[in-house]
């Protein structure tokens, strides 16, 4: 009875297995509001499916939207929202290009490459994209900004109008060979710098290890809206927890949110930007106060926490405008090393690096 | 040597039965064949002879209790012979390859199960558990996974961002590319960012927890 039985189930079962690994197509829907600056001229989900495994749907989405700047002033940047549209929960992401610079009319290209992986519900499995927001050249923004990208896409434009000036005042003063040099160093501190996989959870992972308090190290930037005078976090282990720090709104203006880069300097001396630490807060002028979260960071390789510092990288003020260090702020030898490079550096020393000086040149001339 | 026909080629032959090529060759062989012949000429006979009885048999003959009859009385010296006869013990041989072709198609079944069904993360944290329970050593799990977390979590590295929440699970990987930058946020985000080598386009993606 055995013996019969047993190999004929075999065939059944493992052709019921094959049908679980069997990808199924993706439903998915574009949300482009009506009056949307961006037109969509064609969208690609060939690639795109949904496999079971276990309990779970594996949808993979590649797409490629093909769109068209139909407003009459030129994008600067745009932020996708990618999400799956089955009403659980379980988080959104998005998809940014923050060095477009499209032109009226210009058309362009992004591309979506996510996987998630979400509960199994009944019926076919669909992904969602919308647009979160658009910002102009002149920092105007459009769109419903779920995703705060305003203020982030605020941020990367001052940085690309500071970083493009910088450029652009080296190449008239010291001319071309020193713009060239300096691209060299900038990709050499982009290859050079240390990274470490991070991980962030909300409220506390638990490690059986007893922490200790470890003091931040202020890197102050003299020209700062916000002076940080004394911060502290636990660490345990490859873990560090509850960051906290003292600021003090030095500047005329009423500060309502700003962001602190964290540094971290494991025992073997490599220093790394770990994380940021976002917060809004409302400080008047002069007016001090505290910024806590409620977070543990932890390191996805073993490392001994030696000393960690932290630097003020972005304010935004109460009447929305945003301030962001000088160049000559992250110049200083210290910052320099430490500090990511902003996505329009990296933009245009990788121009420099595949084409040469004088498609940077080039590309410095637009605007 | 001379090969005879069969004795049912024969016998159909003798009736006109035969299909047409087997009709011709037997009747060629019969022709050249004495022995052949006479078995021809005795089916014949035979046949003739049935006719001739079947036409003095009466007309109330019951033809289906006569065949009951019959089987009945079949059946009857077939029981009976068995029961006379002795038997030989019959031994169940079962074929060895059976149950290891059972056990390896369960196995590779099982095997497939496990590689769609279970995340990898899991399949390393069981490996790393058994390892340890078999050499004696404690603690390699607890160093490289928590006990217990209590939010969602979101993860920055080089293979790109992750957020695990409430079950689900989400990655943003970029085809082909390495990231040139991963951060965390302590707001609940994290963000990768990738350089197109030949157009030079930054794309930043990033996962929120809710």
């Amino acid at each position: 009875m055995f013996s019969k039985s047993i190999p004929r189930f075999i065939p059944v079962l493992a052709a019921m297995l094959a049908w679980t690994a069997y990808g199924q197509s993706l439903n998915h829907k574009i949300d482009l509001p009506k009056d949307s600056p961006v037109g969509l001229l064609s969208a690609d989900f060939g690639n795109s499916n949904v496999i079971a495994r276990g309990g779970a749907n594996q949808i993979e989405v590649n797409a490629s939207l093909s769109l068209r700047n139909s407003s009459q002033k030129r994008i600067r940047s745009m932020t996708l929202m990618v999400y799956a549209q089955d009403g659980a929960a379980g988080g959104k992401g998005s998809v940014a290009v923050p060095t477009l610079d499209a032109a009226p009319g210009e058309t362009f290209s992004i591309g979506i490459k996510t996987l998630l992986v979400r509960p199994l519900a009944s019926g076919t499995p669909a992904v969602e994209v919308k647009l979160d927001g658009i910002l102009f050249d002149d920092l105007s923004f459009y769109g419903p900004d779920t995703l705060h990208s305003q203020r982030t896409m605020t941020v990367w434009e001052l940085e690309a109008q500071r970083d493009r000036k910088y450029f652009k005042n080296l190449l008239e003063t010291a001319g071309a060979e020193a713009l060239g040099k300096e691209m060299l160093a900038s990709l050499a501190r982009q290859g050079d710098r240390s990274r470490m996989g991070v991980q962030m959870v909300r409220g506390r992972a638990t490690n059986v290890e007893a922490d200790r308090e470890l003091q931040f190290a202020s890197l102050d930037i003299p020209e700062s809206p916000i002076e940080l005078s004394n911060g502290l976090a636990r660490v345990s282990g490859n873990e560090a927890r509850a960051p906290r720090f003292d600021i003090r709104n030095r500047s005329n203006r009423t500060v309502q949110h700003l962001e602190i880069g964290w540094l971290v300097k494991g025992q073997q001396g490599r220093e790394f930007q770990a994380a940021s630490v976002p917060g809004d807060v409302k400080l008047a002028p002069n007016q001090s106060g505290q910024m806590t979260q409620d977070a543990t960071l932890r390191f996805d390789r073993p490392l001994a926490i030696e000393s960690m510092s932290a630097f003020v990288a972005s304010v935004e003020f109460a009447d929305g405008t945003q301030w962001v260090p000088s160049r000559s702020a992250i110049n200083q030898p210290r910052l320099r090393q430490v500090v990511e490079p902003s996505p329009e550096e990296q933009h245009l020393s990788q121009i420099y690096n595949k084409k040469g000086l004088q498609a940077l040149i080039a590309e410095l001339k637009k605007f | 040597m001379t090969r005879h026909t069969a004795e049912t080629d024969l016998a159909l032959y003798a009736s006109g039965d035969l299909p047409v090529w087997r009709k011709l060759a037997t009747a060629w062989h019969v022709r050249g064949c004495e022995e052949c012949r006479r078995l021809v000429e005795t089916f014949r006979l035979d046949r003739d002879g049935l006719h001739d009885a079947a036409d003095r048999l009466p007309d109330d003959i019951d033809w289906d209790q006569l065949s009951a009859e019959m089987t009945a009385n079949i059946h009857v010296g077939l029981a009976a012979g068995e029961c006379v006869t002795p038997r030989a013990p019959k031994i169940e041989t079962l074929a060895w390859w059976r149950p290891a072709a059972a056990a390896a198609g369960i196995l590779v079944l099982v095997a497939g199960a496990w590689w769609l069904n279970v995340p990898r993360s899991d399949t390393e944290t069981i490996g790393r558990a058994l390892r340890d329970m078999f050499t004696g050593q404690r603690g390699s799990v607890a160093q490289t996974a928590p006990q217990e977390d209590r939010g969602p979590m979101v993860g920055a590295s080089s293979a790109g961002i992750e957020l695990v929440e409430n079950g689900g699970r989400m990655k943003i990987e970029q085809s082909g590319l390495q990231p040139v930058m991963y951060s965390v946020s302590t707001q609940g985000s994290a963000s990768t960012r990738w350089v197109d080598e030949d157009t030079a386009q930054v794309t930043i993606t990033a996962v929120y927890v809710q």
